[in-house]
């Protein structure tokens, strides 16, 4: 019925489309951290591509450092997240919280994460090494459907990234602690009155979002490696998935993420590799000449 | 800050570089360094009179800084321009592409702007590396080598005899600082304050904010932008490479450490980052893990940068 | 006013105390090495300095050079930006009056302008068109700028006659060529796809990526459709070639893979291990090893493996012949400080390696040849193996290419 090339062409672009899924469920991972830090905090968290590699690093120190054999991935998830909740907890508190009674605090904030993103990329180099890491891969194999392949790596990536935002927005919806959040998000004032602790949110919320741009560091360091150099590749990269989608919407960003994963995946078909970017940043400057608040965001 | 104050500081800084070479002539080295700390004052100044004065968040300093030295560059080694004249049509294409980058930032917020800026600067590296800046003569990857130095009635002012090119790149950058000084203290001053205070309420006196932001815009793309051409002339090379974000860093910082929005603090801030940065050169890898850990410190610390030391404390308290 | 009189004060004593020249110890020979210790290039910096460190430690554990110990003084070319790359030629022979220069990458073309300014050897392995055409310009002025490699256009040639030597039938004549887009991509890119097209070859798809790219479905997608008989992946960096191969592995086509340059960095093996078998790759200016042609090579390659214990990455050997070819100019001559005798004696003699004698070229390019040949590996037992040496080229004594085990 259809032509050999026309079933081939169907099928190089459902795998341009599975590209395009498949970067897009990491991209939304890192957006929806740092929506929720900029919704919630109004912080700008520069180093926040070092906290994706951060994430890496420990799982990395357990597993290949440590030799930590049993029990697997679960067990490094259970040490690793708590640990960098600690560590987003205790940044938070210690470096974002006394510069937030300044003037200009927003700019300052920003600032200072650069100096942190500068210090722990560096950080990074001298205790790691200038050589890329790797992690062994959770799963192994590839899972085929006629033409089409699909690694149980990246399938497990996808949905351990969806599971993950699904979980947290859960969360956010229908705990105390999620709805403390939204209601800091919402008015931070009128929580101080409610008697909601503003500062313990803050602290809270600086945390969570660690914790989940760190899980999306260990679970792309299996696929991608761990370079210390590319936190700031990895900032950006949020950076515009959460300003596309609304700089305080969790809907908005996850939109956003697939919309730039599949965008970045056809240009690359269609015109080679190196326009992604410039792809990006014309779709960015496009909508936000249309919707200066993004596709979600509220108006500022 | 009062002007003479800001004279004072300006004169100090400026009047102490021009001192040294009687120490350090000869040692190329250091006159080297001291070249690029009149360079990046300009771009830092620059920068910190858009983000620190006029409050809009631009991420597109180096973006226009780069545009400049390439602009200049093509236009010496693909058309003959001679290079004084070039650094000037540079600085206007610069000032051109300024308003062109500022004009959709009028409708956008704050953070917004810094991504829209910020997203010029990552499509500049590709355009420069790709078939458009062969196309035009940015060399591609390879870049430019063979730019031609500045050379004023026959004298060439190349890294060959540093200390008359030391001398009239102190010339260029007290110039361009001087420029910015008087922008501040002028009326134009003043509106920059009004509209980073209370927007709604400068527009509600007449202060248009458009016109005000795009000259904002405009004058320091036109600055950075000759700087730039300056800066391609002297070393004679340039690569995409200068689109990494190691200079984005380094420029922040200096506005940090300088004050940011303390007039001239990024001045001395560029200085002190240089010299600091060399005085830590020892240390080798650890030197960057270094300047990252004293950037928080100082952050934490130190408020107001540098400049904070010298704000009395009445304005410390008045300005909160 | 005080306040400001006390900064004043302060700068003013960070300029000169900063500035001042340091005295210079009169019984060592200052050697510069500007390699990147930071930043995007770090990793193949700290290849080129295991070679140079091994040259300098065993010239200085025999007595030295001319009686006098050897100093290694380092300078960060962290991005090889303009600036960063002028300071380091002003650094090392202005300030600290250098003897020599060793690097491994330097700045493909603007390195040959800031060290042509002055007279002490420069030794660097960009294998650039670019930094030679520079070269041509003036080759009076840039005669103490060395390149320890062929350029980009040469070593493709050279991968282009061992891709065609293989002892494997084509079964087509489809080529698919991947390069960056920096100047070693394109030139490598450029000359393989004439070479192709040269030779009744059709290039299905030529595609210039970025650095930093981890995502190739799309390619391979593409790459599933051609069914190309031969791929060839250009990209001097280990994370992308390994993230390459493993989705490539997931579903691969019947192609032979080459990655040029690309196989030398140490953690595409240790990353891939066996799972790499079969590609095939060059390094030049190489070494031949884990097992090397004669004894005095097996021994070199014995001492390397024994300090660093892993095997000879790609520049780590040339790096460390420039610096013995420079020792023993001086030596020849006397002085290390007499730079035009110095340069001439290389020039005129180069010097005896472990594979015989090197040349410089006219242009101050070691081009391949047999003292420095193009090693072309192919990874068997999760190692490099040589299977080639060119020019001429020759199949590598004891080894053998044999059929990538994803092709059926």
């Amino acid at each position: 019925m259809f032509s050999e090339d026309t079933i081939l062409l169907f099928y190089e672009i459902t795998d341009v489309i599975i590209a395009g899924l498949s970067t897009g469920s990491v991209y939304a991972l890192m957006a929806v951290g740092m929506t929720l830090v900029y919704g919630v905090t109004k912080a700008f968290n520069f180093a926040y591509g070092d906290f994706f590699n951060m994430g890496g690093y420990f799982a990395w120190i357990l597993i290949v450092g440590l030799g930590l054999e049993f029990g697997g991935y679960p067990v490094i998830l259970l040490i690793v997240m708590p640990l960098l909740f600690a560590v987003g907890y205790g940044l938070e508190k210690l470096l974002v919280a006394p510069l937030r009674k300044r003037k200009d605090w927003e700019n300052k904030v920003m600032m200072m994460t650069l100096g942190l993103a500068l210090f722990l990329t560096s950080l990074y180099m001298v205790v790691f090494g200038v050589r890329m890491k790797s992690l062994p891969p959770i799963l192994e194999g590839t899972l085929e459907v006629g033409q089409l392949v699909f690694s149980y790596q990246d399938i497990m990536i996808f949905v351990m990234s969806i599971s993950g935002i699904l979980i947290f927005a859960w969360m956010l919806n229908n705990t105390r602690i999620g709805m403390a959040v939204r209601a800091v998000a919402q008015n931070p004032v009128g929580a101080t009155i409610v008697g909601i602790p503003k500062e313990r949110i803050f602290a809270t919320t600086f945390a969570i979002s660690t914790v989940m741009v760190g899980f999306g560091g260990i679970l792309l360091s299996q696929k991608w490696f761990i370079n210390p150099n590319s936190g700031g590749i990895i900032m950006v990269k949020a950076w515009v998935v959460t300003a596309l989608g609304g700089m305080g919407s969790i809907r908005g960003g996850l939109y956003a993420a697939f919309i730039i994963g599949m965008l970045e995946a056809f240009v690359g078909w269609m015109f080679g590799m190196s326009y992604g970017i410039i792809a990006l940043f014309v779709l960015l400057l496009a909508t936000l000449v249309l919707r200066p608040q993004g596709l979600r965001g509220k108006g500022e | 800050m009062r002007l003479k104050h800001m004279i004072a500081i300006i004169g100090v800084c400026y009047g102490i570089m021009a001192v040294l070479p009687i120490f350090v002539g000869d040692i190329r080295f250091v006159m080297n360094i001291m070249i690029m700390c009149l360079i990046w004052a300009v771009v830092a100044s620059c920068w910190d009179l858009m983000m620190g004065f006029a409050g809009i968040f631009s991420f597109g300093q180096v973006a226009f800084f780069v545009m400049g030295a390439y602009c200049s560059g093509i236009l010496a080694i693909e058309h003959s321009v001679p290079p004084v004249l070039a650094i000037l049509m540079a600085g206007l294409f610069t000032a051109v592409m300024g308003v062109l980058v500022g004009l959709p930032c009028l409708k956008l917020a704050g953070p917004y702007i810094a991504l829209v800026t910020f997203g010029v600067h990552m499509a500049l590296q590709p355009v420069l590396r790709g078939k458009i800046g062969i196309a035009i003569g940015s060399g591609g990857s390879v870049g430019l080598l063979t730019i031609p130095p500045v050379s004023i009635f026959g004298h060439a002012f190349s890294s060959a005899n540093m200390v008359p090119t030391f001398y009239l790149t102190l010339l260029l950058s007290l110039s361009c600082v001087l420029v910015i000084m008087f922008t501040i203290k002028s009326y134009w001053g003043v509106a920059f304050l009004a509209l980073k205070d209370s927007q709604d309420f400068a527009m509600s006196l007449g202060i248009s904010a458009f016109k005000y932001k795009l000259m904002v815009f405009a004058l320091t793309s036109f600055l950075t932008g000759i700087i730039g051409a300056y800066y391609g002339h002297f070393y004679g090379v340039l690569s995409y490479r200068m689109l990494d974000l190691d200079l984005f860093s380094i420029l922040m910082v200096m506005m940090l450490v300088g004050g940011l929005g303390h007039f001239p603090g990024s001045v001395f801030g560029a200085f002190l980052v240089v010299a600091g940065s060399e005085l830590m050169a020892p240390l080798g890898a650890y030197r960057a893990v270094t300047m990252g850990a004293l950037v928080v410190i100082l952050v934490l610390a130190l408020p107001n940068g540098v400049m904070g030391l010298f704000i009395g404390r009445r304005k410390r308290l008045s300005a909160g | 006013m005080k306040k400001i009189l006390r900064f004043s004060t302060i700068w003013l004593f960070l300029g000169v105390f900063l500035f001042s020249p340091t005295v210079m110890a009169a019984d060592t020979i200052p050697v510069g090495v500007p390699i990147p210790m930071t930043g995007w290039a770090a990793g193949s910096g700290a290849d080129y300095f295991k070679g140079i460190k091994m040259a300098i430690d065993e010239i200085n554990e025999s007595g030295g050079l001319l009686g006098k110990q050897l100093e290694i003084i380092r300078f960060d070319s962290k991005g090889f930006e303009p600036e960063v790359v002028m300071q380091a030629a002003d650094y090392l022979c202005g300030q600290k009056n250098v003897a020599s220069v060793h690097a491994g990458w330097a700045g493909w073309g603007q390195d040959v302008r800031a060290y042509g300014k002055y007279d002490a050897p420069f030794f660097a392995d960009d294998g650039s068109q670019a930094a030679v055409d520079i070269f041509k310009e003036d080759p009076a002025k840039y005669y103490n700028i060395y390149q320890t490699t062929d350029v980009g256009v040469e070593q493709a040639k050279s991968m282009f006659r061992a891709l065609m030597a293989l002892p494997y039938e084509y079964p087509n004549k489809k080529v698919v060529i991947i390069n960056t887009d920096d100047s070693w991509g394109l030139e490598v890119g450029d000359t393989l796809e004439k070479s192709f097209k040269a030779n009744g070859w059709k290039v299905s798809k030529r595609e210039t990526v970025p650095y930093g790219i981890n995502e190739w479905g799309v390619i391979l997608s593409q790459i599933r459709r051609i069914k190309p008989a031969l791929i060839h992946v250009e990209i001097p960096s280990g994370q992308e070639n390994i993230t390459f191969i493993q989705q490539f592995l997931k579903k691969p086509s019947n192609a032979i893979i080459s990655l040029g340059w690309g196989i030398t960095p140490r953690e595409v093996v240790d990353a891939l291990g066996e799972s790499a078998d079969g590609i095939v790759g060059e390094m030049p200016s190489g070494l031949p090893g884990p097992k090397a042609p004669n004894e005095k090579a097996q021994a070199w390659v014995d001492k390397f493996v024994g300090l660093y214990e892993h095997q000879v990455p790609a520049g780590a050997w040339i790096a460390y012949t420039a610096v013995k070819a420079w020792a023993h100019a001086v030596t020849q001559v006397g002085d290390a400080y007499d730079f035009k005798a110095v340069n001439a004696y290389i020039k005129e003699n180069g010097y005896e390696g472990e594979l015989g004698r090197i040349k410089w070229d006219q242009d101050n390019v070691l081009r391949a040849q047999s003292g420095a040949p193009v090693v072309h590996y192919q990874v068997q037992g999760g190692e490099l193996q040589p299977i080639f040496t060119d020019p001429p080229l020759t199949p590598y004594q004891g080894s053998q290419f044999l059929t990538p085990p994803w092709i059926k």
